[in-house]
């Protein structure tokens, strides 16, 4: 065990190798900091790259990558409100208010060390307690699956700013978005109204590129914010006559070790929740970072704040969506099953170098130091990202110096771009543009649309599940016959009822004493 | 007025020296020069499957054979309509291939689309996965007589999957009971979006069987965790031995599903020679790319493969066309895909859900909360005018980008858009030429997304 690990460090300390989890890194921050360009797809790009590389290389070029893009998604979402990654979604409001405020620097600084904070938390995960957590995996069936979807679902309507109604409102008509298309389980067309692209449905991110950041630039526009020559934001942090070394790095990282300290309890409680739901196939960083803001507002001392740029909102998302990546590698390498898209990826690789991920990876010791480089890279990257997320930070942040009538040009052209680049696609173009009328139309009458996004994304899933429990048996009672997805299901429905029933019931406690 | 029209004579100017400084770079599309410019594969599947991993090696290869850049692009979803459509009727010249699967098949059977075979022209088959049944290891079933006979005393009981309603794994498994005497749906299909769920399914223990093709159970059938009761190949396969045929136990039936490359129809001659010469060097193990050849690293991926090239892969498809067919309209098959939980089941409940909403809401009596800063105070004329603009600039976009190519159509919007919102016109200038080269450079060139090169070719 230690001689591999030694050998693992050895291996991971070569100048290669390192040049390697560097050139990632920084090509990481850049595919997650513009929108429509994914971790997956900037992943994809690199398998023909990993035939050149030799097996350590070639993953922690994928570890590295992945780990990078995820928290570069959150630069645009602070900065110009279009999520990077979907799974930036449940912050945006938060983060882009902290912006307007002037504390962009702030909020990207929380950010960057929640991320580092909870990527190394589910590496620490994945060292120490991989083969016992895996089996997880094999306790999800379709009935835990429906429930854990809904539980997600029900956090994003529940925890979204305004009133509870509205936000379910905005959940179902994201879910009735999810259902254009070629059903995947009945094969049968529905609402394409004769037009062959809409068989494959509504993509998700050209979706919430329409959403957030067109609607933003119809606002800008209409309400003339354009034209405000003081349309720029000042920093609120930086002190223009502060001439000390550290001037830069004060916005961003002043106060945030001490934050962390405040907070480590939601910090620890996140990254346990993005950890355990990375590991279940199928449900990634994008739930895991709603179900840890819900937890986090119902937590918190001051809900009142969540939505309106809550820092603790910030830190306890980003720290679970940094921690669920971590976790998806757990049944990837014990069972080979992919956690998510991009260990898919991971385990075609793998494969293509002769080695099967399974249970016999921690048998052979030269696989064995593969699994260890594999940790230690989860933990080089995460430290790397403090120096190069700063820096990054520091060149983003300069992009809301730019006066809006530059900028929304600019947003805008990155939007068309950005839709079109992830299927190469014209009608994910005017889906985007559907959807930025759309999300102005629901803005106008403060809807939120955080549940929007979620509800197209996981509607699919939503409906396959719900299609497969009543496949597998007529009865709705079905739905509860396996202890996990009993406990979720019960969770689920009190989620949405107590706070309904909790003032009747106060009443009556009232009106009887 | 006198600004405008200055401005202008400035647009002219660019696009004439834009035109001017690319025209020299611009290449025809004359078929001796081909390819002199990037390639792209569109692969109907997503990231990290079984065909998207063919396509990206295949990639590999053809950029070293070809010289020149070849993306694969995953056109998803609609179970491989979109990406079939795609491919087969791209532009016929040569810079779009076509990843060919078992659905091309099957789809136009189900009235899913009208594309078939004969909109393709065939280049090489690639990978020939036969299907497979597999069950967890501690299942009771040792062989695929046993489950047969449990099948036959238990209708509806067994529960399987592997693939959505209708699909290769589910026309494979029903297939398989008509021909054994049984009823299609004597086993139930529960409908699952690929093989990788299905597999995790099957551990879990949501269901009693999958079927799939053997390199996707690579992993979990490597590791013990499920056991392979038969393939429905003609003979063992090479990658693995220890399966037992469907044939070697008393049942005469196989079926595989496979991929393949194709151009679209129309595609000069010359240029399909040269592709189908640069593959034939590529699947022969003549060309070498990090001491492999492609075949060699298909047999690392476990991918069971089988070239067929040119006429061969044409008359393959044709009766592969025909055995679907028969299968996909015999009258088991038709009365089993309409039952269960019928499509429009979901978004009803749905709507039943915003109808009790919109209720709720007009019981509250709120006046809708408007949001603050969008109100007639804040609204201008101006800002209207603006609007409109940067929308009619989208579908100016949409409409044009096609054939008049990214460069010109992104420069003349942002430029007009810049110079609308208040920038001085000699600004926007210097912002459109340095962006929109930029973002080119930046989509095109690093990232290898293919943007609109229209008519100029670039």
């Amino acid at each position: 065990m230690e001689s591999t690990f030694f050998t693992a460090l050895q291996n991971i300390a070569s100048p290669e190798v390192m040049l390697v989890i560097f050139l990632s890194a920084v090509y990481g921050l850049f595919v997650g900091s513009i929108p429509g360009l994914t971790a997956t797809m900037a992943v994809a790009l690199l398998i023909p790259l990993t035939f050149y590389l030799d097996n350590l290389s070639a993953i922690a070029a994928i570890v590295t990558l992945e780990a990078c893009s995820i928290f570069a998604g959150d630069i645009p979402t602070t900065l110009v409100r279009i999520p990077g990654t979907p799974s930036s979604a449940a912050y945006t409001e938060d983060a882009y208010s902290l912006t307007r405020q002037g504390l962009h620097e702030t909020s990207l600084g929380v950010s960057l060390v929640f991320s580092v904070a909870g990527g190394l938390f589910g590496a620490l995960v994945l060292i120490f307690a991989a083969p016992q957590l895996a089996k997880i995996a094999f306790q999800f069936t379709t009935y835990e699956y429906f429930w854990l979807y809904v539980l997600g679902l029900s956090c994003a309507a529940i925890v979204s700013t305004g009133s509870r109604l509205k936000g379910a409102l905005a959940l179902m008509i994201g879910l009735m978005f999810s259902t254009v298309g070629l059903s995947e389980v009945h094969s049968v067309p529905r609402f394409t109204f004769g037009f062959d692209e809409l068989f494959t449905g509504i993509n998700f991110i050209p979706a919430m590129i329409g959403l957030f950041g067109l609607s933003e630039v119809f606002r800008n526009c209409l309400t003339s914010k354009t034209e405000e020559q003081t349309g720029k934001l000042v920093s609120a942090v930086v002190t223009e006559d502060d001439h000390s070394l550290f001037k830069h790095l004060k916005p961003v990282f002043g106060g945030v070790l001490p934050r962390l300290w405040k907070q480590k309890i939601g910090w620890f409680r996140s990254s346990c929740i993005g950890a355990t739901i990375g590991m279940i196939p199928g449900a990634g960083a994008d739930i895991a970072a709603w179900i840890s803001y819900a937890v986090s507002k119902k937590c918190s001392k001051t809900p009142e704040e969540y939505g309106k740029g809550s820092l603790d909102a910030v830190g306890d998302a980003t720290s679970a969506n940094n921690s669920a990546l971590a976790g998806a590698w757990i049944p990837a390498l014990v069972l080979g099953i992919p956690g998510d898209s991009v260990t898919a990826i991971v385990i075609g690789v793998l494969l293509m170098k002769n080695i099967t991920p399974g249970p016999a990876i921690f048998e052979n010791p030269d696989q064995l130091v593969l699994v260890h480089g594999i940790y230690l890279t989860f933990i080089v990257a995460n430290l790397l990202l403090i120096p190069l997320g700063f820096l990054a930070i520091r060149s983003g942040a300069q992009l809301v110096r730019v006066p809006r009538r530059i900028l929304m040009p600019l947003i805008l052209m990155f939007c068309v771009v950005g839709s079109y680049s992830i299927n190469g696609s014209y009608f994910d173009v005017w889906v985007m543009l559907g959807m930025g009328i759309i999300g102005f139309v629901l803005e106008v009458f403060a809807i939120p649309l955080g549940p929007v996004v979620l509800g197209i994304i996981l509607g699919g899933q939503l409906e396959q599940t719900f299609v497969q429990n009543l496949t597998k048996d007529d009865s709705f009672l079905s739905f509860f016959n396996r202890p996990i997805s009993a406990g979720l299901g019960i969770f689920c429905i009190a989620l949405w009822l107590v706070p309904m029933i909790m003032p009747l019931l106060r009443k009556k406690m009232q009106s009887t004493t | 007025m006198n600004q405008s029209a200055l401005a202008n004579t400035t647009v002219r100017l660019i696009l004439l020296l834009l035109c001017l400084t690319l025209a020299e770079g611009c290449s025809s599309d004359s078929v001796e020069n081909y390819p002199d410019r990037p390639i792209s594969i569109i692969c109907p599947w997503s990231v990290g499957g079984a065909t998207d991993r063919t396509s990206r090696q295949l990639a590999v290869f053809l950029e070293q054979e070809l010289g020149v850049p070849v993306n694969v692009i995953n056109a998803t979803g609609g179970r491989g309509v979109t990406g079939h459509s795609r491919g087969l009727k791209a532009r016929p010249d040569g810079y779009t291939l076509a990843i060919m699967t078992v659905e091309l098949n099957m789809l136009h059977w189900q009235d899913l689309t009208s594309i078939s075979f004969q909109d393709a022209i065939p280049v090489m088959s690639l990978v020939d996965g036969a299907g497979a049944i597999f069950v967890k290891n501690d299942s009771p079933f040792q062989n695929m007589q046993e489950l047969q006979d449990y099948a036959k005393q238990n209708p509806g009981k067994l529960t399987a999957t592997g693939t959505a309603s209708g699909g290769i794994w589910h026309l494979a498994l029903a297939g398989w009971l008509d021909f054994s005497g049984l009823k299609a749906d004597d086993i139930k299909w529960i409908p699952m979006n690929g093989a990788g769920p299905s597999l995790q399914e099957l551990a879990s223990g949501g269901v009693d069987l999958v079927c799939c093709s053997l390199p996707e159970a690579k992993t979990l059938y490597d590791s013990g965790q499920v056991r392979c009761l038969g393939v429905m190949a003609e003979e063992p396969l090479a990658e693995f031995k220890e399966v037992p045929t469907f044939i070697s136990q008393g049942m005469n039936w196989s079926i595989s599903g496979w991929n393949g490359l194709a151009l679209p129809l129309e595609t000069p001659q010359p240029i399909v020679d040269k592709v189908s010469n640069a593959v034939k060097k590529i699947t022969s193990g003549e060309s070498v790319v990090q001491g492999k050849t492609f075949p060699e690293f298909m047999r690392a991926a476990g991918l069971s493969t089988r070239y067929r090239a040119d006429d061969q892969f044409a008359q393959f498809l044709k009766t592969n066309d025909e055995t679907l067919g028969k299968l996909l309209t015999s009258d088991a098959f038709r009365k089993m895909s309409s039952r269960g939980t019928g499509p429009l089941v979901f978004p009803g409940l749905l709507a039943a859900g915003m109808c009790v909403i919109f209720v709720c809401l007009a019981v509250q009596k709120k006046v809708p909360a408007l949001a603050p800063d969008v109100s007639s105070d804040t609204v201008t004329s101006r800002g209207i005018v603006n609007t409109v603009l940067v929308l009619s600039c989208v579908v100016a976009y949409l409409l044009l980008a096609e054939k008049v190519g990214f460069l010109l159509t992104a420069g003349a919007i942002l430029f007009l858009l810049l110079w609308k919102l208040g920038t001085r016109w000699w600004m926007s200038v210097l912002i459109t030429i340095l962006f929109i080269p930029g973002i080119y450079t930046l989509f095109a060139q690093l990232l290898r997304v293919p943007l609109p090169r229209g008519m100029f070719g670039w």
